[in-house]
């Protein structure tokens, strides 16, 4: 989850009010934020993805300002009809179709919004952005722009002076030298055809989705900026320029429209929306009978607008509020409002009786007549490494079923049995006491489509004196004393025992597992100096279907 | 009375106050206790400090070559004496008795003249008329009587006939020997003779050290997750819920996009899910549960719906997937449902993170179910499993709307920790799956609830296996 830094000299300031640090701290779980860390100026929290608009302390101060009763309702984009333009090239269409912009003028810059605007631009990229696939965004010094702007496609061998660099680069060289080039050179792989945006003098300002020109860097001089969002998407394009456009007006700048043309693009609105809520919506799904105007009281607190029509609510709801979709939204935004620590919890009535899984209380009862014959219990992990369930157990692994891109080598794929698990918990434990007895009971995964999972029991003895002819009277006691199940072991090979020394185990004449003393190599592998003996037999399909 | 003693230790105080210094040997001999008898009381008897152990050096006298030779023909001056007796006139010459005696000649020579038992003349040797038996000789029979024939150095009385035997070569051979003996303390002595002068002799017999300490037996048992699993369990039940198991491995269809989770969600990146190499569902679901869902995503997130990608098989990333397929499958008017099973996440293993853990979910199906009910059962079910204090805080769930938190107060750690999440599901979730019927749902991590229950910092310890740690967890807590 992206992070905010917020430091509460400076958040006092924007809040426009005197409120204590203790107060900005309580306040701010209650707007869905996560503190993460706390010190004595400034306070990191965590906010949602879908509320890019908390991406500033300059949007979070306006959430607060309506929770704490501070300033209420919407806040309204203003944005002044400008005269700069920017054209759509068709060559663009099957690049990155889509442009829009908006200019903010007469703004103060120091380096903590600079710092808050990038922090902001890094999360929509993304979120909203989905790693600058969708949408990607460029704020430029505006007053280093003639306009009008060409957005177009450009070949690789295009050149001009990044930003960090001080030469003039080649297209491909900026995606192979430059850092977000590398990062992000994959999302315009198989088109040698790549974005741009050209001045009216030729100097190219951006080459989204990756990086700005030099020429346009926004420093603490600049007073007035262009944002540019470029996207996959329009929709998506307009709802990130929205928000960038709140975060600046919230930050002091005045707004002004650019005018946008070409290849299917146009002039984005950003106007605000209105949306029908059924105050019985809001009761029923809260639990809380209150009026329309009490609502509204909230809603106004969640930094929205509504009005009473008839028997319903018209809410409006401003542009970079993208995560609001329907009236179930508005419900959370009066429950906000409202504040969440003023709901009562109340039991709802039931009739129905709870009851366990037939499974489970079979398993239970398999957990406990092992216990009666003095193993302990363990639990290992599903995901496993081969390491451990192939290679040190001599094991088959032509089934093996693996996961994409592990973090850990311990843990990739699904294990298909539980005696390598288990033989790995002897050798985590050589130091103790013998004899160790133990037993599993956990789900084993086969390869077929769909994948087959079953429910094993697997045991293991280790201790001087252990012997086939021990772990097979408690198998059989198991199956005897749990389920009245009869066992019968008939010879056979298997790489984990020794020859001679195991079996198979049926019931009914059915296969059902296996039995023996583990190898010699084996114990090897595992570093321990115990024999050991054991079994594992599948539960599914034995004692429930 | 001040001190239990056990009849071991009480003979074996009572031996000692006779007689200090004794070897566990000669305590066995005086107690009549077999030897491993004595050294468990000795054991005892140490670690209550009424005893101390100290080691002495003891010497032991045993028949050499010519002792042993000596002790069954007799000392050579006994057998000259003897040869004497049977000739006619008690005399013979030098000669003779030197043929008789070979080696032992000049020695028996010596001693019969030293004893004053024979004279000699002119080359004759003359029985004289008194010769009783020697302290050296006495000396012998009784080491001779002995089995084994060793003597204490102690024992010997006559140390004239001990050092003329020394003398005398390879008759005798002393040994030494470290020995351990028992000696009592200050507090044993006191303790011996109050124990002595008891005259509760019946009772005392009887009566065993109840203060002792006792080894421990570490009883086969269940693993402690596995306890707070069933504790879960048994909550819900108790609250009127039944349990849903489903599979691990689950298409992106249930797992996501059921949950109005869009295929280009940063959640279902592979940094994020497991995904199963080269596995696709074959069937995911209903054509209609398909159209609709499609649908609802395209209609929102504006994006071409791929049924591919549907169709990619996922180690689970929560129990959502097995509750939404099953009231999808129902639909019911009312239900109260739970799972509890394991879940799978992409991340780096640290003391917070596992890549695989225990998830717990619930889900109460009504019509008249409201957020205050959702944040009402956490409430009871909180106070069932033992925590006292907990809050909800507003956050965000994909699947939910309204959604929440719950934050309970850790008393250990003196502050407010996440626990479950929960939330209303979103009509894109229910409207094209046919649930008519509003549904509550939470759930969290079960592992949490018992780092809470253990006290521990890193969630790793539970799925260690190390017996010191599996043994060290009290059962009921």
């Amino acid at each position: 989850m992206p992070v905010v830094t917020l430091y509460f000299n400076r958040l006092q300031k924007i809040l426009e009010r005197k409120v204590s640090i203790e107060k900005i701290v309580s306040a701010l779980p209650l707007l869905g934020l996560d503190i993460e860390e706390e010190t004595k100026d400034h306070v990191n929290v965590e906010y949602s993805p879908n509320r890019p608009d908390f991406s500033t302390d300059y949007g979070i101060a306006n959430g607060l300002q309506g929770l704490l009763g501070i300033k209420l309702g919407m806040i309204k984009l203003k944005i002044k009809k400008g005269k700069d333009a920017i054209k759509a090239d068709s060559s663009i269409t099957k690049v990155r179709p889509y442009i829009t912009a908006i200019e903010a003028r007469n703004g103060i810059l120091d380096d903590e919004t600079i710092r808050q605007f990038i922090a902001m631009q890094e999360d929509l990229h993304n979120g909203i952005g989905r790693r600058r696939k969708k949408v990607s965004i460029g704020i430029h010094d505006l007053d280093k722009i003639q306009f009008p702007l060409m957005y177009n496609a450009v070949s690789r061998t295009h050149r001009f002076v990044p930003i960090g660099s001080e030469d003039e680069m080649t297209i491909s060289e900026v995606l192979q030298k430059t850092e977000t080039g590398t990062m992000y050179m994959n999302l315009l792989e198989g088109s040698e055809m790549v974005p741009a945006i050209i001045d009216s003098v030729g100097n190219t300002i951006s080459f989204p989705p990756i990086i700005n020109s030099k020429l346009t860097e926004v420093t603490t001089k600049s007073q007035n900026l262009l944002v540019e969002v470029t996207a996959t998407d329009k929709n998506a394009a307009e709802d990130t320029l929205a928000v960038v456009a709140y975060i600046l007006q919230s930050a002091g700048f005045q707004l002004y429209s650019v005018r946008i043309s070409g290849a299917n693009n146009s002039t984005p609105s950003l106007d605000a929306r209105n949306m029908l809520l059924d105050p019985t919506l809001v009761t029923e799904t809260l639990g809380l009978d209150v009026s329309p105007s009490v609502i509204i009281k909230s809603i106004r607190k969640s930094r929205l607008d509504g009005k009473i029509k008839g028997q319903r609510i018209i809410c409006t709801i401003p542009r970079y509020r993208a995560d609001i979709f329907g009236p179930i939204d508005l419900v959370e935004e009066v429950a906000l409002g409202h504040c969440v620590q003023n709901l009562d919890p109340t039991i709802p009535e039931s009739s129905s009786a709870g009851q366990k899984n037939r499974i489970t209380v079979l398993l239970d009862a398999a957990r406990s007549t092992m216990i009666g014959l003095g193993y302990s219990e363990v639990m290992n992990f599903g995901l496993v490494g081969k390491h451990t369930q192939y290679d040190l157990t001599s094991r088959d692994a032509s089934r093996m079923i693996s996961v994409a891109d592990s973090k850990s080598q311990e843990h990739h794929i699904l294990r298909d049995a539980l005696l390598p698990g288990l033989i790995d918990v002897l050798s985590k434990n050589i130091h103790e006491p013998y004899p160790q007895k133990i037993f599993e009971i956990g789900t084993i995964f086969d390869k077929d489509n769909p994948i087959k999972e079953a429910i094993h029991l697997g045991c293991v003895s280790a201790h001087g004196d252990v012997s086939y002819s021990e772990i097979k009277s408690i198998l059989h006691s198991f199956l005897k004393t749990g389920f009245n199940l009869p066992c019968k072991t008939t010879a056979d090979v298997n790489p984990v025992f020794v020859e001679g020394r195991t079996a198979n185990v049926l019931v009914n004449e059915e296969e059902i597992g296996l039995i023996g003393e583990v190898a010699p190599a084996i114990i090897d592998n595992f570093r321990l100096r115990i024999p050991v003996a054991g079994f594992e037999i599948k539960l599914s399909g034995l004692i429930f279907d | 009375m001040s001190q239990v003693l056990h009849p071991i230790e009480q003979k074996i105080l009572r031996a000692l106050l006779e007689k200090q210094n004794l070897t566990p040997e000669e305590l066995s001999q005086k107690t009549e206790l077999s030897i491993d008898q004595v050294r468990r009381g000795i054991e005892w008897l140490r670690f209550k400090d009424l005893i101390k152990i100290s080691e002495s050096e003891k010497h032991f006298v045993s028949l050499g070559t010519r002792g042993i030779e000596a002790s069954e023909k007799g000392l050579p001056e006994r057998q000259l004496v003897n040869h004497l007796k049977s000739l006619f006139g008690y005399s013979c010459e030098m000669d003779e008795a030197k043929n008789q005696l070979k080696n032992e000649f000049s020695a028996a020579i010596a001693n019969a003249k030293k004893n004053g038992w024979i004279e000699i003349h002119e080359n004759r040797i003359l029985l004289k008329g008194y010769h009783d038996v020697t302290s050296d000789e006495r000396l012998i029979k009784t080491i001779a009587s002995r089995s084994p024939a060793v003597i204490s150095l102690d024992e010997i009385e006559d140390k004239n006939a001990l050092d003329s035997l020394k003398k005398r070569p390879d008759f005798l051979t002393v040994n030494s020997t470290k020995y351990v003996t028992v000696v009592l303390t200050e507090k044993g002595v006191e303790t011996a003779s109050q124990s002595s002068s008891q005259t509760t002799d019946a009772y005392l017999t009887r009566a065993i050290d109840v203060e002792a300490p006792t080894p421990t037996i570490f009883a086969a048992r269940t693993h402690p997750l596995q306890d707070i699993i069933d504790e879960v369990r048994e909550i819900f039940v108790s609250l009127g819920f039944t349990e849903l198991i489903g599979n691990s491995t689950q298409s992106s269809f249930w797992n996501f996009d059921a949950l109005f989770i869009p295929q280009d969600h940063p959640a279902r990146e592979m940094q994020d899910t497991f995904y199963l190499k080269n596995m696709s569902a074959k069937k995911v679901a209903t054509p209609n549960q398909i159209k609709r869902i499609s649908a609802a995503h395209e209609k929102v997130w504006h994006y071409d719906w791929q049924l591919n990608e549907a169709k990619r098989m996922v180690l689970r990333t929560h129990t959502t997937c097995v509750t939404v397929k099953a009231l999808a499958d129902n639909k019911y008017d009312e239900a109260r449902l739970f799972s509890i099973g394991r879940v799978f996440r992409n991340e780096k293993v640290s003391y917070k993170h596992l890549v695989e853990f225990n998830q717990v979910e619930g889900v109460v199906v009504g019509k008249k179910v409201t957020l205050r009910d959702l944040m009402g059962l956490q409430m009871e079910f909180y106070r069932k499993i033992g925590i006292k204090k907990a809050k909800f805080w507003p956050t965000f769930f994909p699947y939910t709307e309204p959604s929440l938190q719950s934050m309970i107060y850790n008393e250990r750690l003196g502050k407010w920790v996440e626990l479950f999440g929960m939330g209303i599901f979103r009509p894109e979730v229910t409207k094209p799956l046919r649930i008519k019927t509003p549904v509550l749902a939470w759930g969290g991590g079960i592992e949490r609830i018992a780092m809470l229950r253990f006290g521990l910092d890193d969630v790793r310890e539970l799925y260690n296996n190390k017996f010191s740690w599996l043994r060290s967890v009290p059962k009921c807590q």
